[in-house]
């Protein structure tokens, strides 16, 4: 078809108009969606810094605090052992009581048949760290497996056909204690994989077991020799 | 030929009516636009001044813990404390993370930004990560400036927020993950490169892990203890 000259005319109009309405709507899209993401970086990142601040300035007044009783001559080798004691107890160098949940965590006495998977039979090393995660989240005072107290730098490291944890060799079962109060820890247990744990017990046989109990101890850490580590002098 | 073609009349019409229909729309849409980056401009400018006064209070609280910690220790000092005990007490406050500490160590960066990467780290993921380096001998960890210590928590907010010690350690630039362990080099580097590094490379993260000497800021937060009471020696 041959288009008139006037009609040639319009149609290079309406697409020169059409590509200008594209051209506009893609800018404002992208206006839109580059404001949201510079706003939602900026956000974290003052929460962050409102919150150490808060850690901050918590931590101020503990030292001032101090400062004031050895302003005030508070006998100075009694302040010194309060503050050990504190220290050890925040370590987890000293055995500890107080009420508790108990977790049992056991492989399943049944052998995976035909296309099941054996993996779902057995605990495995991150379920034990997923728990305690959960727990401390919830406000766990003291934890310890097997006997084993958890301390800042214990690991819980699959070995093949066993898990160490503390440097010792730990088999299944698992005995988790943990001290604090007993609603709140039950409660921070009801995550993902606690919930995936159930399926299994189900399904493959495992054991997941949460007990309350009134009192329990949890034994003293070990405390470590640093060989590396040097405490940064104050006031730098 | 200067009158229209009857049967072209019709699709005309249409397209006329589209288009209208299009350009309203669209003043529409570039009104509302408009509105929104003024709002959003201005938001912006106050959470910027918001920050910058956080950021402000953070360097003036940094330094007036800096300048306690002095005075406590000259105060310590002047009274005489058995140096023994202190030394001990120092020990058990590197342990517990109150105190701060440097050392020879590695530093390993994570960046799971790029496209390549199938999923981003998750909580999960640094607690393994972290747990491999405890497993070398680390004697102190951090993660983006965060003392991991025997009660700290690692667990998703929202969808992307990760909180270590409650705290939020995402951060807006920079490299998203930076890990410090003080420890032995060798058998740090060793573990981890082994251990951890293919596994991330593998899902398309970037991972650089450089020996040098490492500061690890102190743990922040507070121990409380309601339900637990000392076992009598």
């Amino acid at each position: 078809m041959k288009l008139q000259n006037k009609e040639r005319s319009l149609l290079g109009l309406a697409s020169i108009l059409v590509g200008f309405l594209f051209v506009i709507l893609l800018k404002a899209q992208g206006t839109v969606g580059s404001q949201l993401t510079r706003q939602e970086t900026a956000l974290p990142s003052l929460i962050q810094t409102e919150q150490e601040n808060q850690q901050i300035s918590e931590d101020n007044e503990k030292i001032q605090q101090e400062l004031v009783k050895y302003a005030e001559g508070q006998n100075a080798s009694a302040l010194a052992n309060q503050q050990l004691q504190e220290a050890q107890m925040n370590a987890g160098a000293v055995a500890v009581t107080g009420p508790a949940v108990r977790i049992t965590l056991d492989d399943s006495k049944r052998v995976a048949i035909g296309q099941e998977d054996p993996n779902n039979f057995l605990i495995h090393e991150q379920y034990i760290r997923e728990i305690f995660n959960a727990l401390w989240n919830g406000g766990a005072e003291a934890i310890a497996v097997n006997g084993q107290r958890v301390t800042t730098n214990t690991e819980v490291f699959c070995a093949g056909s066993y898990i160490q944890i503390n440097g010792t060799r730990q088999m299944p079962p698992y005995v988790i204690d943990a001290i604090g109060d007993t609603n709140n820890l039950s409660a921070a247990l009801k995550f993902y994989g606690w919930d995936k744990l159930g399926d299994f017990q189900q399904q493959y046989g495992i054991t997941r077991k949460l007990d309350v109990l009134p009192e329990v101890i949890i034994p003293a850490g070990k405390l470590r020799d640093y060989r590396y580590a040097e405490p940064v002098k104050e006031g730098t | 030929m200067h009158h229209w073609k009857r049967s072209l009349a019709l699709p005309v019409t249409l397209v006329a009516i589209a288009l209208g229909f299009m350009i309203s729309l669209q003043a529409q849409t570039q009104k509302n636009v408009s509105a929104a980056e003024q709002i959003s401009a201005e938001r912006m400018g106050q959470m910027k001044s918001v920050l910058t006064n956080s950021q402000a209070q953070n360097t003036r609280l940094q330094e007036e813990h800096q300048f306690l910690l002095k005075q406590l220790d000259e105060a310590r000092k002047k009274v005489g404390t058995d140096p023994q005990l202190l030394a001990q007490l120092k020990q058990l406050q590197i342990f517990e993370g109150t105190q701060a500490v440097e050392g020879p160590g590695i530093q390993i960066s994570i960046d799971d930004r790029n496209k390549k990467a199938l999923y981003p780290l998750s909580p999960d993921d640094i607690a393994r990560l972290i747990n491999t380096l405890k497993f070398a001998g680390a004697e102190a960890i951090s993660i983006n400036g965060q003392r991991i210590v025997s009660t700290t928590a690692i667990v998703l907010s929202g969808n992307s927020t990760i909180l270590v010690n409650t705290i939020p350690i995402n951060r807006s630039e920079g490299v998203p993950y930076e890990l410090d362990a003080i420890g032995n080099q060798d058998t740090l580097l060793d573990y981890f490169s082994k251990l951890e590094a293919p596994g991330l490379k593998k899902y398309g993260l970037t991972v650089s892990i450089t020996r040098k000497t490492v500061l690890i800021p102190s743990y922040k937060g507070t121990y409380t203890f309601v339900h637990a009471n000392p076992v009598p020696a």
